[in-house]
C-alpha cells in the first residue's frame, strides 16, 4: 500500500504529554489502539474529525500534529 | 492483534474448514449428490460453522471484552467496506459464471453447489482482504 503524503507528530506529542500510551490516546478519541498505531506509523490517514480529536487531546493546532509532505 | 482481525481469522478458518469438508467430500467422491447423505453433510457443515463461529467469537470476546463490545472505528469500517467491495465482485463473477453449468447438462444440485461455492469463495475473499488490510494498512 502506498503511504499517504501526511506526516504526523503523534509519537513525539504522546511522550511530551506524560508518556501517554497509544491505548490512552485511542480511548480518548474513541478509536482502537491498532488504529492509533496505524495513524502514527503513517499507514492510515484519519478523517478530518479524528484529526481534530487528536489535536484537541494534545491541545495543539492541527498543523502541529499533521503535516502535508510535498515529496509524498 | 485486534478483535476485528481475530474475528476475520475466525471466519476465514471456520468457513475454510467447514465448507472444505463439504466440497472436499463431493470432489473426492466420498458422497454423491443428490442424496440425503449430501444434504445431511451440508446441514452438518453449516451447523458446525455456526457453532464454531459463535464459540470462537465468544472465546475471543472473553480475551478482549471491551473491544468486542465497541463499535467499529472509522478505519475498521473502511476496511470492512473495501473488503466487502472485493467480495461483491467475486460474488457477481460467480453468479455470472452460473450460466455455464446452467446451460450444460448439470443437475439442479450441481447448480446449487456451484452457487454455494461462489458464496463461500466470496466470504473467504472478504475475510482474507480484511486480514491483509489490517496487516498492511489501507
Amino acid at each position: 500500500m502506498p503511504r499517504p503524503p501526511i506526516a504526523n507528530q503523534i509519537r513525539r506529542l504522546r511522550f511530551e504529554h506524560g508518556e501517554m500510551t497509544q491505548s490512552e490516546l485511542a480511548e480518548r478519541i474513541g478509536m482502537t489502539r491498532q488504529t492509533v498505531a496505524a495513524i502514527e506509523a503513517g499507514k492510515y490517514s484519519p478523517s478530518l474529525e479524528a484529526a481534530f480529536r487528536i489535536s484537541r487531546v494534545f491541545g495543539a493546532a492541527l498543523e502541529d500534529v499533521f503535516q502535508w509532505t510535498e515529496a509524498g | 492483534m485486534s478483535f476485528r482481525e481475530t474475528s476475520a481469522w475466525i471466519t476465514l478458518t471456520s468457513v475454510l474448514l467447514c465448507f472444505g469438508v463439504y466440497f472436499g467430500s463431493l470432489a473426492t467422491g466420498h458422497v454423491r449428490a443428490p442424496s440425503f447423505v449430501t444434504l445431511h453433510l451440508l446441514l452438518l457443515c453449516v451447523s458446525a460453522l455456526v457453532v464454531l463461529q459463535i464459540g470462537l467469537h465468544a472465546v475471543a470476546a472473553c480475551f478482549a471484552p471491551r473491544a468486542a463490545r465497541a463499535l467499529r472505528d472509522e478505519r475498521e469500517q473502511l476496511i470492512q467496506m473495501r473488503a466487502r467491495g472485493l467480495g461483491y465482485y467475486v460474488l457477481m463473477a460467480g453468479v455470472l459464471a452460473l450460466a455455464i453449468p446452467g446451460h450444460m447438462e448439470g443437475s439442479k444440485i450441481d447448480l446449487m453447489n456451484f452457487a454455494l461455492l461462489d458464496v463461500v469463495v466470496a466470504s473467504l475473499v472478504v475475510s482474507a482482504a480484511q486480514i491483509v488490510m489490517f496487516r498492511r494498512g489501507v
